[in-house]
């Protein structure tokens, strides 16, 4: 079955970089633009894993964090937070309230991959064989 | 179990590139204020990036390190005060985020150039703002001229010029890049005891390349350029404004 990874970043830039990276895997994408949206839509999907970043309008991520720890419905879902903010304090902070992963952006792609495969099975697409040509019909004598 | 674990230990965990230590020691002794002169040269001395561009700063009308007037980093402190050395603290992280920001997400190799060497800012072109408040205020300005906007755009969403049609798409591109750029940045002004909060990035045209000083701050102009475009950016900051 394929994967389904929730990306919750104000950015459409990142979100289109994430789905760009998650191309050619076998594998779901939901996004969200902020934390309320986040959570809503980690209820509504069930994850197997979330993207989040942490400075975002309406709730930021460290506040939808904190919220999916204490939904026993959502709490086990892994995070990967993925921010520009590697401030000790923050990271600290972070780590406390229970992430598997942090990527600091910028980040390359193969970065991402590798971070979300130590949390998940990503399988590669199965190549589409191309079609075959129908053969020329014979000439008419 | 991540209960107790120092940041040393989550760095290493997470795989943190190593920070900037003449940058974070740096703005750590300014922010002090009672801080030692010698002890903020060292750590300038220490570092030919931050010593040269200090030099730079001190020499304003010199077109070339022969041409300097003022030769060491104590005269250029003298001259400029302490709370220069902050500012071009600041700029260092900033400038490495955009360089790796660069590298990483378009492939380019983005090279600090002397700001009247790069390709003049056109009447109309696009400005990312940011500002942050806290221990610290002030704000970073990122300009493009719009060619060179949609270009980077393009490279980082992996598409064509001439297919980067959408003018929201590159304002994202644009306030994406002053957000990871600005979120380095603060990480390191939190780490140096300056904790601060960024505002949302705001992107548009406009016509005015002046970038407002924050009252009692200083202001850093750096300017970049790839092969195929030119970045300027400006940080403007004062240490001693505390809100708290």
């Amino acid at each position: 079955m394929a994967s389904k990874i929730l990306s919750v970043d104000d950015s459409r830039t990142i979100r289109l970089i994430v789905g760009r990276a998650l191309r050619p895997y076998d594998c779901v994408l939901c996004e969200a633009g902020n934390g309320e949206e986040g959570l809503a839509v980690a209820a509504r999907e069930k994850p197997d894993l979330i993207l989040l970043d942490v400075t975002m309008p309406v709730m930021d991520g460290v506040t939808m964090l904190t919220k999916l720890k204490e939904d026993p419905a959502l709490k086990t879902i892994p995070v990967i937070m993925l921010t520009a903010e590697s401030g000790r304090d923050n990271v600290i902070h972070i780590a406390r309230l229970g992430v598997r992963d942090y990527l600091v952006k910028p980040f390359k792609e193969d970065q991402l991959i590798e971070k979300l495969s130590r949390n998940l099975t990503l399988k590669k697409k199965e190549a589409v064989p191309a079609p075959v040509p129908a053969p020329a019909a014979a000439p008419q004598a | 179990m991540q209960n107790g674990a120092n940041y040393q230990e989550l760095s290493r965990r997470y795989g943190f590139a190593p920070k900037l230590e003449s940058a974070s020691r740096l703005t750590q002794l300014v922010a002090r204020q009672d801080s030692d002169v010698d002890e903020i040269v060292k750590v300038i001395n220490k570092d030919p990036a931050l010593r040269d561009r200090l030099l730079r700063v001190a020499n304003p009308d010199a077109e070339n390190a022969a041409e300097y007037a003022i030769e060491t980093v104590e005269e250029a402190l003298l001259r400029n005060g302490v709370g220069c050395a902050m500012v071009l603290a600041m700029g260092t992280p900033l400038a490495m985020a955009l360089i790796k920001t660069a590298q990483t997400m378009f492939s380019a190799k983005l090279e600090m150039i002397d700001r009247n060497l790069a390709e003049p800012l056109e009447n109309e072109h696009l400005l990312g703002t940011i500002g942050f408040s806290g221990k610290v205020a002030g704000a970073v300005y990122l300009r493009m001229n719009l060619a060179s906007a949609r270009i980077a755009a393009a490279e980082i969403l992996g598409m064509n010029p001439e297919e980067m049609t959408d003018a929201n798409e590159i304002r994202d591109v644009v306030g994406e890049l002053l957000n990871i750029m600005a979120g380095n940045f603060k990480s390191n002004l939190c780490d140096a005891g300056l904790d601060c909060k960024l505002q949302p990035p705001e992107v548009k045209r406009s016509t005015d390349s002046q970038s407002p000083v924050v009252p009692g701050g200083g202001l850093e102009r750096m300017a970049f350029r790839t092969d195929k475009a030119h970045i300027f950016v400006d940080v403007t900051a004062n240490p001693w404004s505390s809100e708290d």
